[in-house]
């Protein structure tokens, strides 16, 4: 490049040049595409992806073990209480004679059904007022008081008010989950918002008159996605910690609908005796929400367009 | 940094006012039923009524707030109504906060160290055994949910290092599971900011500078690194010692410890009112000042930060 303008002459640099319209639009070539790179930065990651491949299985498995059960999840099987893993029971039973195996399934699809539930609502309105709160400055004050006392009412006076209001069950945990999940990703959003909101794109941006979806949705959300991604990732395990903690509180579903928490709780009184009733639901978890946070982690570094080559 | 100080505490001072008043109004929709327990049904209206009344339940909701708070400005916390009945809410208080606190703060302060200890030795490993060794713990702490390893510590640590599996206040040793359950998560959040901080640390200027000078590793890593992956460290420290009032909900439960755990969760279900208001007004104003110290702190440790000005446009 260099060599080439030390050998323009004057002549040929201050001299017009016709218009050609195929060289106007003539740019370098880059066959980049974003969410290639992403895949494939993910794919260099094999152990990431093995714990991907471990976890659909595990959830397609989920479901699918639902079918093959030979107990409900509520048969009594009165002359077999308490039995230990067996051909029959492959998980035992529990104290009054219920098959642990499709108990076990069933509570992980319940517990991912909310973990999912819980985690794509909160991603929406996180993102939403997260980036109204640190875009718009008029709003800060508001949305911080907002916060202050979201964070500052505790779970259980919302969730005592819920199941008055409405039945005791699912969407009720949902909701009441919802109403305080996504405080975190939104002050999270907030933050990186207000770094960014003043860089000179986005000013030149506001100086042309964007509107203020537009800014928020071209200029703003492409530079969270990987923060955002890793946020959803971590999301899950800790929304399938809270159900736990509240199941054993007492505080989760009815007892008609067994979530990985409730059994758990339950497995926890005869724990001593009767490691099954424990060991199973705890393995079953522990692999769901490590290889979600792994493989989240793993998925927001490929996400990052600084780390593509 | 007065003047802001006076101001960002009057300001605090509304926040407290708006979740007190939230909660106040927030209890007030309550059902009736939950005031009485299991004997609600064989009640007749006529009792009902009565108790009601002697809770001051039929009161118009503003007057019951005018109550509530002019007794809180005289200093009169009131009694509790359902939990322990009739007796003050300060003794009740001054029973479960010291047992709760002492096992905060002993647990913070293990954390701290072990956790700064464990950070410290990942980023001077940084991609060796050891560094990978702490992440993985890292790692199964922040997603295994912390009943699962808490039940774990109880049955089995228990069992093999023959250590009881409930509190008892007078034995010494029976303090060592809970306090374990209790740091474990801590532990691993500080390594990972402190890991965090000193990698983003070691690779700033001043650092290659000392290294060029000939200052030994050690030295740069415990005058240099340490020190200002410190500063962010030190804002959330206040919080963390302070809500050690509140107890850990989980680990009391488990091993029947009589702290401050699950006295809110018990106050909101059994809608002891005057209980739960007490008990928000004192978290909130706690964690609000916590904060607020933590700035003053970062503040004074950090001269270059300046939280009270505006700053540039951004």
């Amino acid at each position: 490049m260099d060599e080439k303008k030390v050998q323009l002459t004057d002549q040929e640099l201050f001299s017009f040049v016709e218009f050609d319209r195929r060289k106007s639009e003539d740019t370098g070539y880059s066959d980049y595409s974003y969410w290639r790179s992403v895949l494939r930065s993910f794919a260099k990651n094999k152990f990431a992806v093995t714990l991907l491949v471990i976890m659909v299985l595990l959830v397609v498995f989920a479901f699918f073990a639902n079918a093959t059960a030979r107990f409900g999840i509520e048969d009594l099987n009165r002359n077999d209480k308490l039995v230990s893993p067996n051909a029959t029971f492959w998980f035992g039973t529990d104290s009054i004679g219920r098959d642990m195996w499709a108990r076990t399934w069933y509570a992980t699809t319940i517990s991912l059904e909310i973990a999912s539930i819980v985690t794509f609502v909160c991603v929406i309105i996180g993102i939403v007022i997260g980036c109204i709160w640190g875009y718009v400055r008029a709003t800060d004050r508001f949305f911080t008081e907002v916060y202050n006392i979201i964070a500052n009412i505790p779970q259980t006076v919302y969730l005592i008010l819920l199941t008055y209001i409405m039945e005791p069950g699912m969407s009720t945990l949902i909701i009441s989950m919802c109403t305080t999940s996504w405080l975190a990703l939104a002050r999270n959003v907030r933050n990186l918002v207000f770094m960014i909101r003043d860089r000179e794109y986005n000013l030149a941006s506001r100086c042309l008159g964007t509107p203020l979806y537009r800014m928020i949705v071209k200029n703003l959300i492409p530079y969270l996605v990987s923060v955002i991604i890793l946020r959803m990732a971590l999301m899950i395990p800790q929304v399938i910690s809270l159900e736990v903690t509240l199941s054993y509180l007492g505080l989760g579903l009815p007892s008609t609908m067994p979530s990985l928490g409730a059994l758990l709780s339950q497995g926890r009184t005869k724990f001593q005796d009767y490691p099954h009733l424990l060991i199973f639901p705890a393995l079953i978890v522990s692999i769901i929400t490590i290889s979600f946070y792994l493989a989240g982690n793993a998925f927001s570094d490929a996400s990052d367009p600084r780390n593509h080559v | 940094m007065l003047k802001y100080s006076i101001k960002r505490l009057l300001e605090s001072l509304v926040t407290v006012l708006i979740i007190v008043v939230a909660v106040f109004l927030l209890m007030r929709l309550m059902p009736v039923e939950g005031y009485f327990g299991d004997e609600y049904a064989k009640l007749t209206q006529e009792m009902i009524n009565r108790k009601l009344e002697s809770l001051g339940l039929f009161d118009p909701p503003l007057v019951q707030l005018g109550n509530f708070l002019g007794d809180i400005f005289t200093g009169n916390l009131g009694v509790s109504t359902r939990i322990q009945i009739d007796v003050p809410v300060t003794t009740i208080l001054a029973q479960k906060v010291p047992v709760s606190a002492a096992f905060g703060v002993v647990s913070t302060f293990i954390s701290l160290i072990l956790g700064i200890a464990l950070g410290v030795t990942q980023a001077r490993f940084k991609g060796k055994f050891m560094d990978s060794l702490g992440t993985g713990y890292i790692i199964i702490i922040n997603s295994v949910p912390p009943l699962v390893y808490y039940f774990f510590i109880q049955v089995f640590v228990s069992d093999w290092f023959n250590l009881p599996m409930r509190y008892d206040g007078d034995n010494p040793v029976s303090w060592i599971l809970p306090l374990i359950s209790m740091s474990l998560g801590s532990i691993a959040g500080n390594a990972l900011w402190v890991r965090r901080y000193m990698v983003d640390e070691l690779n700033k200027d001043y650092i290659k500078l000392a290294r060029a000078k000939g200052l030994p590793y050690k030295y740069i890593m415990y005058r240099h690194v340490l020190r200002n992956a410190f500063v962010p460290m030190v804002q959330y420290l206040p919080v963390s010692f302070l809500m050690t009032i509140g107890g850990s909900l989980l680990i009391e439960e488990l091993y029947a410890i009589p702290g401050m755990g699950n006295l809110l969760v018990q106050a909101v279900q059994k809608q002891d009112n005057n209980l739960v208001q007490v008990l928000i007004l004192i978290y909130s104003t706690v964690g609000i000042i916590g904060v607020f110290i933590g700035d003053l702190l970062m503040m004074v440790i950090d001269p270059r930060i300046k939280i009270g000005s505006k700053g540039g446009a951004r």
